[in-house]
């Protein structure tokens, strides 16, 4: 099972993907979400979810959801906001936008898995996605 | 005409904690008085606009903010870290405290993306928020700008 | 510096000795990082080495710390959500028909910071078939510091991180200052109180489902039977009784009976065992 990871900090990526990789998925980075919407449009094998940071440079997490959900062929993609925006009315905007789950920065590892767990994103062992 | 104060002290201090349990594994303790002056030291900024307008500033000793760095990544404790990380880090923890701070302030407020230098002056720490990282400090000092 | 696949075994081994608590393969992330800041407290950088050491050691003391470290204080809202889903789709709905005074009676016992009465609370709310009723939660533990805890209602952001889904987040909390307060319709549900289950329980009334999850692990044999015996003496004899997923009441108190529930199952006084605790 595939995640990609959008997150202009790569100290933040590479705790995501640490959890990530540990709980059985194959990972993928972008720093900002245009380069998420490049990275999704080359690969064969969509990812199952997208973690996503809301303030980045270049196109900010919530215009990445947007995009994503206007694109047909990427609506299988589960969209999780991973980030620190945590006032009640910007995480029912992301939810409006067509976001899934929100995680809100600071977060524990067990925190990020067990959201995984509820949007039933568990990666079968042996790597059969 | 509604006012907006900024965030106080105690609630720097309740997001430091948070962000020290979770991204540091560890318990965010007064700095010990015998704390040096900072010798070699960094300085992460983030800007907050809106309702209210002014900036978090967070200072450290680099090696501290190494340290910092190689804990959140995983990495052996004493493990050079290169200064991208490093910068990478510190700025990523003063925007999830930034964050916290923001998010339980009135009224609607922005984040900007975090700014990380070597520091060229230090703010008295009295002015200060001081939490300590394995007995070294780390100061977060609010500033209110005009907006 | 993610924990190794040696270190992962000893611990888990030793957990499962120690609690019935099984750390399957793939909670490695789970072992390092609720064992890190003991490898920190203990001076070490990594939980490899510490878990090297305690090897070597075998120091009861810190043994202990790090079954405790991976059994309590796991108080995620809607933990372990199996026994939720089992209280929704299947044991309020039944209940619902056999309750013409629309009225239900809930204990939550050992309910630490009150995550458990709360989420308790919000799947009620989102049970049609009980939609209006009224519903008293009785929640219990031992320990008044964290009955305040409970009370108050308000939980950081790393708490509420943990287990609510976000919609359920923004429906059922308000934000206060750096934290989250659950909304006082829900708050007004719940009572708190002090007790201790190894005592009588004294005057609780009667209830129509009982929460006793990843409590009776930490008892020896007989505590556990005689628990079980007045649990029985303080519900409805149609009762529901829901334990952890580590837990049985098979060879401790056989008055009661497994039966499926949703994806778990829950606990039920047999039908010949009934007559006597009315």
């Amino acid at each position: 099972m595939r995640a990609l990871i959008v997150d202009d900090s790569r100290a933040m990526r590479r705790i995501v993907g640490r959890i990530l990789t540990e709980r059985g998925f194959e990972t993928a980075e972008a720093a900002d979400g245009q380069e998420a919407i490049a990275v999704l449009e080359s690969m064969d094998d969509l990812p199952a979810v997208a973690c996503i940071d809301w303030n980045m440079p270049v196109m900010d997490g919530l215009e990445l959801v947007t995009a994503i959900r206007a694109r047909p062929e990427w609506r299988d993609i589960t969209l999780m906001m991973v980030t620190t925006e945590s006032e009640q009315d910007r995480i029912v905007r992301a939810l409006a936008a067509g976001a899934h789950e929100y995680l809100i920065k600071p977060f524990t590892p067990d925190a990020l898995v067990e959201k995984l767990d509820l949007l039933g994103l568990v990666p079968t062992p042996g790597g059969v996605a | 005409m509604t006012i907006t104060t900024g965030p106080d002290t105690d609630l720097v201090q309740a997001a430091l904690e948070q962000v020290w349990e979770s991204m540091l594994y560890a318990v965010a303790e007064p700095v010990p008085s015998t704390a040096g002056a900072l010798a070699n030291g960094l300085e992460a900024t983030i800007t907050v606009s809106g309702a209210w307008n002014g900036e978090l500033r967070l200072f450290c000793d680099a090696g501290a903010a190494s340290q910092m760095a190689a804990t959140m990544l995983g990495a052996p404790a004493d493990e050079e870290m290169p200064e991208l990380d490093v910068h990478d880090a510190v700025g990523e923890i003063l925007n999830v405290v930034g964050g916290s701070v923001k998010g339980a302030l009135e009224g609607e407020s922005r984040l900007g993306l975090p700014q990380v230098r070597p520091a060229t002056s230090l703010p008295d720490p009295a002015d200060c928020v001081a939490v300590s990282w394995r007995g070294a400090p780390v100061y977060v000092q609010i500033v209110s700008l005009p907006a | 510096m993610s924990i190794g696949a040696d270190a992962f075994g000893f611990v888990r081994d030793h957990v499962r000795a120690e609690s019935a608590i099984v750390l399957e393969t793939g909670k490695e992330y789970l072992v390092e990082s609720r064992l890190l800041p003991l490898a920190r407290q203990t001076g070490h950088d990594s939980v490899d080495t510490f878990v090297a050491e305690l090897r070597r050691t075998r120091n009861p003391a810190l043994m202990r710390q790090v079954v405790e470290a991976l059994t309590t204080n796991e108080t995620s809202f809607f933990r372990d959500s199996d026994p939720f889903v089992a209280l929704r789709q299947d044991v309020l709905p039944t209940l619902a028909k056999e309750r013409p005074g629309r009225s239900l009676r809930v204990w939550a016992a050992a309910c630490s910071s009150g995550q458990e009465p709360y989420s308790i609370a919000m799947t009620t709310r989102d049970t049609p078939e009980v939609a209006g009723w009224k519903i008293d939660i009785v929640a219990t533990d031992l320990s008044e510091e964290v009955l305040a805890k409970a009370r108050k209602g308000e939980y950081s952001q790393l708490e509420v991180n943990r287990g609510l889904p976000v919609t359920t987040l923004v429906k059922h909390f308000q934000r206060s200052g750096i934290n989250w307060r659950i909304n006082p319709d829900l708050a007004a549900m719940v009572q708190f109180r002090q007790l201790n289950l190894m005592r009588p329980f004294g005057p609780v009334g009667r209830f129509d489902v009982v929460f006793l999850r990843n409590v009776l692990i930490y008892f020896d044999l007989a505590t556990k039977r005689d628990i079980l015996r007045r649990v029985r003496q303080v519900m409805a004899p149609d009762g529901y009784l829901f334990l952890g997923a580590a837990e049985m009441t098979m060879g401790v108190d056989d008055a009661w009976e497994r039966v499926p529930a949703g994806r778990s199952s829950v606990y039920r006084i047999r039908e010949d065992q009934r007559s006597c605790v009315r």
